[in-house]
């Protein structure tokens, strides 16, 4: 594990981008053998928020069309698997950034750009890519990485669209990247 | 062959929750080895300065799907065994476009911004709650986005849309688009270090072993997928085909028939795994059925005949053939190879077998007429009655009860 320097963020420190690849795809085919289901993260903290939702207005909840889906059955909205994974990609993440010493607290942003306007277009990106994944069924895990791999029509269509959205975008909040 | 959580249904059980935490682990780890734990490493991707995205994502994509199309097209798995997300175009493209906006501008997408907030970034954290936020939002707008007729009308699933098939790619042949997108995917890569470097400072990967190599392997890979049969038509079909075709030829040349004489010298002869099954009602079987035979409905043959499954012989009668005829191909397709059906039936068997020689039309050869006799004694007199009783000495009991035996011609 390569300790880090302040400041050293070159891709040095992290493992070969195209080795990680092929762990990433392996990673992604067990889950389609063994659960019988690809990746997904967006569902996880979807699911987060309908249970929010849940607690602060269940009737609410019950007779809504899209959540109200998910609390057919009596179950928890949490006992879901997406929900667990999600919680292992958290796990995993910790785990890897403890080995490699990668935890420093803080808002990653450009020299010239403040925390708090750095938070603020997380916030929102948030909130569009939340809503964006939901109409769309997934997000990169799920839609792009999980059913491009299944050469499934609506995700290649979804990853080539994903592109075109973000570079289309690019231009107009690359200030918060400028040093 | 592979079933899994989902081919099993069992994928809302706790097992199922252990092994997606434990797929997540290792997605999670590997994302932050990639680096994915920095939002200014993803977004760069959308500037050309730092394109580890493409080159991460690309790689694992097409090792996936290279994976994938093995697994299929050798019969691991079977295409009903993996869920496939609903194809729902204009969900999906305006989906697509509003996500790629909400990445770049936050520079994280969901997976990646967990790993973020597990090294403590507080710009993962505040995307995650938008996130939140978000699909909530969705939630409170469904009806309106399904008046615009952004979402389908109807709605049933946990999900838009109904689930797809697996491999469609276009209608392309999967092998082929698979080795397209591999092309694609190689070229890209060479691309993205390409510009890197002119960018500044990037592209060190350009003609390193690592590339060289992966290129390569998932070239061949891909162009080995053109050898193995079509992942969607190799899996279940071979193999319940070539059981049908074999089926279909077994009936042609009557194999699945057994004569009435030779049953009737199996049964006097004994000493072998000869199981006779009655496929009649209940009331017709007390009547008169072949000595020895068993009375079996016929939805519970599978069951009561387990024990007999490809062993000895298993002869099927009914007054005709038809039931039994059906009933011994469900066998077969069951994976009975020892199932047989009586020719012409309880009604053949007595024609030919037990009608009296005095009664037949054209006279018996004297070895054919001594036959009769003993299966006449055999299948008329009592069950104790010996083998060699005196021909037409039948107890009436028995044959009063034998429907037609006389007044058939």
């Amino acid at each position: 594990m390569s300790q880090l320097t302040e400041g050293d963020r070159g891709p040095a420190a992290y493992a070969n981008p195209y080795l990680s690849g092929v762990l990433l795809g392996l990673t992604l085919l067990a889950s389609y053998l063994i659960l019988g289901a690809g990746l997904g993260a967006s569902a996880g903290t979807a699911r987060l928020g309908a249970f929010v939702e849940q607690c602060l207005a269940p009737a609410h909840v019950a007779e809504s069309a899209y959540f109200g889906r998910w609390v057919e059955g009596g179950r928890s909205i949490l006992y879901y698997y997406l929900v667990f994974m999600f919680v292992g990609v958290f796990l995993g993440g910790l785990l890897s950034a403890v080995l490699a010493s990668r935890i420093r607290p803080g808002v990653e942003r450009g020299r010239a750009f403040g925390a708090a306007p750095r938070l603020l277009l997380a916030l929102g990106g948030g909130l569009i890519a939340g809503f964006a994944s939901r109409l769309a069924n997934g997000c990169t895990s799920g839609q792009a990485l999980s059913g491009g791999a299944m050469l499934l029509n609506g995700s290649l269509v979804f990853m080539a669209c994903v592109f075109v959205g973000g570079y289309a975008a690019a231009w107009f909040v690359r200030r918060q990247w400028h040093d | 062959m592979i079933e899994t959580f989902f081919g099993a249904d069992q994928l809302d059980t706790p097992r199922a929750m252990l092994a997606a935490l434990l797929i997540g682990l290792a997605f999670g780890f590997v994302l932050e080895r990639a680096g994915f734990g920095s939002s200014r490493k993803l977004a760069g991707i959308f500037y050309f300065r730092d394109m580890t995205v493409l080159r991460v994502m690309f790689t694992a994509v097409v090792t996936a799907m290279l994976g994938l199309a093995f697994a299929f097209a050798s019969g691991w798995v079977a295409p009903d065994q993996v869920y496939a997300l609903p194809t729902v175009y204009k969900a999906q493209i305006v989906g697509g476009l509003l996500f790629g906006i909400g990445f770049v501008i936050s520079g994280w997408c969901p997976g990646t911004a967990a790993v973020g907030a597990a090294c403590a970034k507080w710009d993962a954290v505040a995307f995650l709650l938008g996130t939140t936020l978000g699909a909530v939002a969705f939630n409170e707008l469904f009806d309106i986005l399904q008046r615009l007729g952004i979402v389908p009308g109807a709605h049933t699933g946990e999900v838009i849309g109904e689930p797809s098939e697996p491999l469609v790619a276009f209608g392309m042949s999967p092998a082929l688009f698979a080795l397209l997108f591999t092309a694609v995917a190689i070229a890209a890569f060479h691309a993205a270090e390409w510009v890197e470097k002119r960018v500044g400072g990037g592209g060190k990967y350009l003609g390193s072993p690592v590339l060289k190599a992966l290129s390569i392997a998932l070239a061949i890979c891909a162009a080995a997928l053109f050898i193995l049969p079509d992942p969607l038509d190799a899996p279940a079909a071979p193999a319940a085909g070539l059981a049908h075709v074999e089926l279909l030829h077994a009936i042609e040349t009557a194999q699945d028939h057994l004569e009435p004489e030779e049953l009737a010298d199996r049964l006097v002869a004994g000493g072998q795994e000869l199981v006779v099954v009655d496929v009649r009602p209940p009331a017709e079987y007390a009547a008169f059925h072949i000595r020895g035979a068993l009375n079996i409905s016929l939805p519970d043959l599978p069951e009561a005949l387990e024990p007999y499954r490809n062993r000895g012989l298993i002869v099927l009668y009914s007054n005709g053939m038809t039931h039994p005829a059906q009933a011994r191909d469900a066998l077969a397709r069951l994976g009975f190879t020892n199932a047989y059906l009586l020719t012409d039936g309880l009604q053949g068997f007595i024609e030919r077998c037990l009608k009296p020689v005095s009664l037949r039309s054209e006279p018996l050869p004297p070895d054919e007429a001594a036959k009769v006799r003993t299966w006449r004694a055999f299948f008329l007199g009592n069950e104790s009655a010996p083998a060699a009783a005196p021909a037409g000495k039948a107890p009436s009991s028995t044959s009063d009860n034998l429907p037609a035996l006389v007044t058939t011609q």
